[in-house]
């Protein structure tokens, strides 16, 4: 494969080019209710080219190699373009070469099991769930995804990386006359299929929740003091913060790169963040970028103050700043953008008992359900939780959204404890989707947090 | 194609094979700064095969080996996925005008002058910072199948989309724009954009309760989206429909009237076959309130002995590459009708109230019951008809079986936003939760 990239990079004249060839992969299996809707293994492959040529910067993707001078004309038109139309040249900062290959540690490799054992270990869990009174559907898969990425440059980088991704997830829908619940169930790993055996309790827990929910009673909207769990809190970091740590998202944004200089005070003194693609047996774990750079562990906010932005090529040369890996594509359609690895809050002192000691009242809020962010403003949604009196969990409540402001939500975190866990399976979705993105945070004690209500 | 079909037909009861070949170039500025150029020129085939009784499918980027692609499909017929129905014999679709030649001719340098020219018309009209993204697309599909199904069309795309964010913040004031080929942006949209703009300047912290809330086009896909969940062939077979037996009920306020209409070639995208190769019509979803139609494709169709309706359609959300998804009942040429009332006149109704100018966390809720809780993003504050100022700090929520059912009014004209083309529609007495 490297000489077949190779022979297109010697046909491009620049100052630089990369190109990435990526096979995919996939195997998917879909349950819906008792049905099974779709099984099957597939595989598709594509090209990105870039190229920077005289401070002008283009990328473009193709599948059809009889193509490819095509994308290569197309690329250095598109270069030269900007080059005219960039008032300050687009500059990569450098990047020791490196000739490496990596594959995974995996405990136990999909490839070595059959897609009926996949089969029969997904119906296993649609079948625990569908078992369940009041449950009306289930959309329960297994996805599996192989990337085998070439990453070529002409500064003499080569690198192949393979990434394993396994999940079974879904979403379960229960039922009561005309009110319809639904929370996810997820399972998943960037390690291995081992991650997915001996789940049951997993899923049966998740089904009881379902059928809870369908007897809770909608939150009461307006601004509430609260405990979010791992995942809640997760997407937090990830949503609210993380975003506006990427430098691109914040680079051509005036007010938000004003905020988000290094040395401003974000937060709290407790809180501290940090993205790591390094973890190995998390989700977000990778060795290199996909341009070419070796992942690192980046800290963020060291006690409230800002110590770091994830990085491009492009970005780091903007900012001045380290290049720490962080700039990765979806697959073979896309360029690569800055994206968080494994995002996570450093855990605190205080036990979960504590912080609903603390808490007092309010909800105790559970499992991320989506969230979005527009500038510093975040909207999420969790999937249930609970009215805490006196430092004790009551009932059930549902419906729940969550808003805020990063910046104030970030001071009012009053309390961290000290569980912090991480999430099984991602899914943001920047432009691409990232399906290892990885995040975590301990339990979480919040002040004056919005809650949309019903 | 023909190769291929006829390879799989040796092999099986039924075949269908689908290409798309689509050629894009985005262009993205950034505070006047041009950030990024990027082109795709991408293709793929997926083959769908039934043989007794049951469907296989499988897709490849690049048709290197026919009979490896054919093994993948029959390989997946092992699973045992139930078939239902058979690929239909289409022909005689109208001839629609999707596909503008003129737009081969528009290279990036043209969508970089445009761009050039509206930073120049609008850098007196605002002081927060405009972000401005444009593109083209040609997207070719062509389908075949054993029943003798032999239908292809051709669409182009031009798009426009324009941000105006408030300083000290992420958030704006955001439109776009799409047509078949090349199209300078008007003076009178780009006025009224900084004319809503200006109106938020000022931020404003007031308390929540029930109010009148207008939904701005671009925040309305939030309650179409629950619609389109809760008439879906695949929600009501799956139980999770609250308007199941609900055809010829009134749903919403007489004001609503819904349809989606894939041959509607003034806009981009029209189709005349869905992605099954069955023809396309105009559906009437909600008439004056009362819900006249589900939408089918062709395997809910068969489970709910239904006709398929056309809406079969390798719906991607998200970022999913539709060669590797199947087809699914999707709307996706929506508009809901204009109302009478001009935009102003509708802000001059509110005694009090919020314009939701965004939304964020459309997607979170839970939709099949048709409840939503979105922060505004930006929205605006309304005392007496006059905006006070853009709120900080603010959601918006309820059900739309209940808020749909509310309207005060409608405007007079329909916008391209999110999922289709909408008015911004006046709501009563809804749900706002505020940090106050």
């Amino acid at each position: 494969m490297f000489d077949e990239l190779k022979s297109m990079l010697t046909k491009i004249e620049a100052d630089y080019a990369d190109i990435r060839h990526e096979t995919k992969k996939v195997t998917k299996i879909v349950f819906n209710g008792k049905e099974l809707t779709e099984i099957g293994n597939n595989t598709t492959d594509g090209y990105v080219l870039r190229v920077l040529n005289h401070g002008g910067y283009a990328s473009i993707s193709f599948t059809d190699i009889d193509r490819h001078e095509d994308a290569i004309r197309t690329v250095l038109q598109n270069a030269h373009l900007m080059s005219k139309a960039v008032q300050q040249s687009v500059v990569f900062k450098k990047t020791p070469v490196i000739k490496d290959s990596h594959t995974p540690v995996l405990h136990e490799d999909p490839r070595d099991v059959t897609i009926e054992e996949k089969l029969q270990l997904t119906r296993k869990y649609n079948d625990i769930i569908m078992s369940t009174d009041k449950i009306a559907t289930t959309n329960i898969s297994y996805g599996e995804l192989i990337r085998d990425k070439h990453f070529l440059s002409t500064d003499g980088t080569e690198i192949r990386e393979e990434l394993v991704t396994t999940r079974i997830s879904g979403l379960i829908t229960s039922r009561d006359g005309k009110l319809i619940q639904n929370v996810r169930v997820a399972a998943g790993g960037s390690n291995g299929l081992a991650n997915l055996r001996n789940r049951e309790a997993d899923f049966e827990k998740r089904a009881g929740i379902a059928v809870d929910l369908l007897s809770a009673q909608p939150i009461e909207g307006g601004c509430h003091n609260v405990i979010v769990n791992q995942s809640l809190g997760g997407v937090f970091t990830h949503e609210a913060f993380g975003h506006f740590s990427e430098a691109d998202i914040i680079e051509n944004n005036r007010s938000m790169r004003e905020k988000m200089k290094i040395g401003a005070k974000l937060g709290n003194d407790i809180v501290s963040i940090t993205d790591d693609p390094t973890i190995t047996d998390q989700l977000g774990h990778y060795h290199y970028d996909d341009e070419g750079v070796k992942a690192q562990r980046t800290p963020l906010l060291e006690h409230g103050v800002l110590v770091g932005h994830l990085h491009s090529r492009r970005t780091a040369a903007s900012f001045e700043e380290p290049l720490n890996g962080h700039c990765v594509a979806e697959d073979y359609r896309y360029a690569p953008i800055i994206r968080m690895g494994t995002i996570f809050m450093e855990p605190g002192k205080n036990s979960f008992e504590e912080l609903l000691s603390m808490l007092g009242d309010g909800y105790y809020l559970l499992d991320a359900k989506g969230g979005q962010t527009s500038g510093e403003n975040f909207t999420f949604g969790a999937q249930y939780g609970f009215i805490v009196r006196n430092g004790k969990i009551g009932g059930m409540v549902r419906d729940i959204n969550i808003s805020g402001n990063l910046y104030s939500t970030l001071g009012n975190i009053s309390a961290i404890a000290n569980d912090l866990k991480y999430s099984q399976v991602g899914g943001c979705g920047k432009g691409q989707a990232n399906i290892r993105s990885c995040y975590g945070t301990p339990h979480l004690l919040i002040e004056d947090l919005i809650i949309g209500g019903r | 194609m023909d190769q291929l079909l006829k390879l799989a037909k040796q092999q099986s009861d039924g075949v269908e094979v689908l290409s798309i070949e689509q050629n894009e170039n985005s262009i993205k500025f950034e505070d006047r700064k041009l950030k990024d150029i990027q082109s795709t020129l991408q293709s793929g085939i997926t083959l769908r095969l039934i043989k007794q009784g049951k469907i296989g499918f499988a897709y490849t980027k690049n048709l290197r080996n026919s009979n490896e692609l054919i093994q993948h499909a029959m390989d997946s017929l092992k699973g045992g996925v139930a078939a239902e129905f058979n690929f239909p014999h289409t022909d005689n679709v109208p001839t629609l005008n999707s596909y503008d030649p003129g737009i081969e001719g528009i290279d990036n340098a043209k969508i970089v002058g445009e761009c050039n020219r509206i930073y120049g018309f609008m850098q007196d009209k605002i002081e927060g910072q405009l972000n401005i993204g444009g593109g083209t697309a040609v997207t070719g599909i062509q389908i075949k199948n054993s029943s003798g199904t032999n239908l292809s069309s051709m669409s182009s795309n031009y798009y426009i989309s324009v941000t105006i964010l408030y300083p000290g913040s992420g958030t704006g004031i955001h439109r776009s724009l799409e047509f078949k080929n090349f199209k300078e942006v008007d003076d009178s949209f780009l006025n009224n954009l900084a004319e809503l703009y200006k109106k938020g300047e000022k931020e404003f912290r007031t308390t929540g309760g029930r109010m009148k809330v207008l939904f701005m086009p671009e925040a309305m896909y939030t309650l179409v989206w629950r619609l389109q969940s809760a008439t879906s062939g695949e929600s009501l077979y799956n139980k999770q429909s609250p308007l199941a037996d609900a055809i010829g009920k009134k749903i919403f306020d007489e004001k609503i009237t819904i349809v989606n209409d894939p041959l509607n070639d003034e806009r981009p995208d029209a189709r005349a076959f869905d992605d099954e190769g069955v023809g396309c019509r105009k559906l009437l979803l909600i008439d004056k309130g009362v819900l006249r139609n589900y939408y089918y494709d062709l395997r809910y169709a068969a489970k709910m002995n239904a006709a398929p309706s056309g809406h079969g359609f390798k719906a991607a959300r998200w970022s999913s590459d539709r060669i590797s998804i199947k087809p699914t009942p999707a709307l996706n040429h929506l508009s809901l009708a204009s109302g009478n009332t001009e935009f102003w006149k509708l802000v001059g109704a509110m005694d009090r109230g919020i314009i939701v100018c965004g939304a964020l966390g459309a997607h979170s809720g839970n939709i099949p019951n048709g409840d939503f809780s979105i922060g505004v993003s930006p929205g605006f504050y309304v005392e007496n008809g006059e905006v006070v100022g853009r709120i900080k700090d603010a959601m918006v929520a309820g059900n739309i079986y209940a808020v749909m059912s509310r309207v005060i009014g409608i405007e007079n004209a329909i916008h391209a936003a999110y999922t289709g083309y909408y008015p911004a529609v006046l709501f009563d007495e809804v749900n706002v939760a505020t940090k106050n």
